[in-house]
């Protein structure tokens, strides 16, 4: 659905988006993470034809993003960093003036309104001035104007951001369920949670691309993999064994639980479960840890 | 265009439900459409009977026959002057509004995102601004056209409008003149985030209206059909210019990375 290709903005000096790749199937999520000024707004809005990018090529269904702006325009749904909606007119008002600008038939369009209006619990309060709303209600408001044409794609940015945890889980689930209806996502958050359990694809951006991959072939890739052995008995007698082994970092000993790291556990944990067995040490689970997506991406940001 | 009507469409709601900005536009108009006029064909005898006025407007107009007359003919040049303050004011008062507006509310980056054109965008800002501008400049004009012949009729038996020149103010130079108003309110106020200084532009283009009312008042010139008539050329060939800049302003780019915003 989109292809990414060499793309770069700069602005000035600046470079805010660096030769930057990628390519996100048809009714997939793609996870878009990176911390403050990694270039994800700049991303968003070239790929929305907001702005234009210095180098590189953007094929979005099928067609060139810069010479097909408009018809870009028309398959997709963004969620800004701000909801951005009218304050001064009803939130029906501000759904239909925003979805008339779509080529969509008048009935369709109203049903459409009332559907997420009342998906987002609004519909109640349909003819109240969004100025009135709080903020959770207005982000639930523009997720609903950016849904209201049914688009190919959607970015959402920050799109749990200010949402009460009910309002956020309803959200989540709603973004979960866009790969039933076969429309992309492109999700950029800060909530590495929201990131991990919901996206197909993650990619890390600091300028230009740091990892782009599934969250389980992140977690493959990580160095150091996290090993716990929980004992029948005190571990911290244990602790000491452990000294014998040069390959082990971070070893930590708490009740019953022993953690430590080990970068090549496939050649190093049969021997120290023989080592331990030898030394009467009874076994109840040995398990490896996989890493959270936080952690690799903090690994990963800060290497 | 159909976007561009919907945009107009939704504004105009707001206009409308903006007193600060029809408020003094209604007062404006009663005051200059009916107030003044009638006050000024009703004292023509008094003006008419003082030898200070009566010196003046045979300095003005000449020898004269009738100086009632003359004097009806000096005053309708001055009110067809005010006749283009509202498309001066009205622009420089919604334009900066609805920009501003659009700024507090962080409405443009969604709006732009939309399929709609750049300029159907700055198309719909300026129906908003001109067509009001346009719409209450004709109502003014058929107000003092009724205050001036009705009164006139009673006073000295004659119908004074319209005249050619107030059909070339009318219809001619104030749209002229609230296009130029509202291109440049859009330019400066998309570097403002303050409505008040936006607006204040407005103080600044109705000078020059106040200062050809003072060079007609004062007998410097009067303004005749020439001379209103190289006013909308010279002003015309200024509007290419404007939309220019204003087009370049209006650039989806441009709003995102170089607007000032809240």
């Amino acid at each position: 659905m989109i292809q990414v290709e060499n793309l770069s903005k700069k602005f000035g000096n600046i470079t805010a988006v660096d030769n930057i790749s990628f390519e996100i199937k048809d009714g997939s999520i793609f996870g878009f993470l990176g911390p403050n000024g990694a270039g994800k707004t700049t991303t968003i809005r070239i790929l929305s034809t907001l702005i234009k990018p210095t180098s590189g090529t953007v094929i979005i269904d099928g067609k060139e993003l810069s010479k097909n702006g408009e018809y870009i325009r028309s398959i997709l749904g963004i969620l800004t960093e701000t909801p951005g909606m009218y304050e001064k007119i009803s939130a029906i008002e501000n759904l239909n003036f925003f979805s008339g600008f779509y080529r969509m038939e008048e009935k369709k369009r109203k049903q459409n309104i009332e559907k997420f209006l009342k998906m987002f619990d609004l519909w109640e309060r349909r003819n109240a001035l969004v100025g009135t709303y709080s903020k959770g209600m207005k982000q639930k408001l523009a997720i609903a104007r950016a849904l209201i044409h049914e688009p190919k794609i959607l970015y959402l940015d920050e799109p749990t951001a200010a949402l009460d945890p009910e309002s956020a889980f309803m959200v989540r689930s709603f973004i979960e369920n866009q790969k039933n209806e076969k429309t992309t996502v492109f999700l950029c958050t800060h909530n590495l949670e929201e990131a991990s359990n919901l996206s197909d694809v993650v990619c890390i951006i600091k300028n230009r691309i740091i990892k782009i991959s599934t969250l389980e072939e992140l977690q493959r890739s990580k160095k150091g993999k996290k090993i716990e052995i929980v004992f029948n008995q005190p571990a911290l007698k244990y602790a000491d064994f452990f000294q014998n082994f040069t390959e082990v970092t971070n070893l930590e000993a708490k009740e019953n639980k022993i953690y430590f790291s080990l970068d090549n556990p496939e050649i190093i944990n049969p021997a120290i479960i023989k080592k331990l067995v030898d030394c009467g040490a009874e076994i109840v689970y040995f398990n490896e840890i996989k890493a959270s997506l936080e952690e690799i991406y903090l690994d990963l940001i800060r290497s | 265009m159909n976007n561009a009507l919907k945009i107009f469409k939704k504004e105009i709601k707001e206009v409308l439900k903006n007193k600060s900005i029809w408020l003094p536009i209604l007062a404006v108009s009663i005051m200059f459409s009916v107030i003044f006029p009638g006050i000024m064909v009703i004292a023509l005898d008094s003006f008419a009977k003082d030898p200070d006025m009566a010196g003046f407007i045979a300095r003005v107009f000449g020898a004269t026959d009738n100086i009632q007359v003359a004097l009806m003919q000096f005053i309708i040049k001055q009110f067809m002057i005010f006749l283009l303050l509202i498309p001066a004011m009205l622009p420089s008062l919604i334009a900066p509004a609805s920009i501003v507006l659009e700024k507090e509310s962080n409405t443009l980056e969604p709006l732009i995102a939309t399929p709609i054109k750049t300029s159907e965008l700055l198309l719909g800002k300026t129906l908003t601004s001109m067509v009001p501008a346009f719409t209450i400049t004709l109502i003014n004009f058929v107000l003092i056209t009724i205050v001036v012949d009705v009164l006139g009729y009673i006073k000295l038996n004659m119908l004074l409008l319209p005249t050619p020149e107030w059909f070339v103010v009318t219809f001619l130079l104030s749209p002229i003149i609230s296009f130029i108003i509202t291109m440049i309110s859009i330019i400066i106020s998309s570097k403002s985030t303050d409505i008040r200084s936006a607006q204040g532009l407005g103080a600044a283009v109705i000078f020059p209206i106040y200062a050809i009312i003072g060079a007609q008042i004062g007998g410097l010139f009067l303004l005749n059909i020439k001379y209103l008539l190289l006013g909308c050329l010279v002003l015309g060939l200024v509007c290419p210019l404007v939309l220019k800049l204003a087009i370049r302003v209006f650039d989806r780019e441009n709003i995102l990375t170089k607007w000032k915003m809240k």
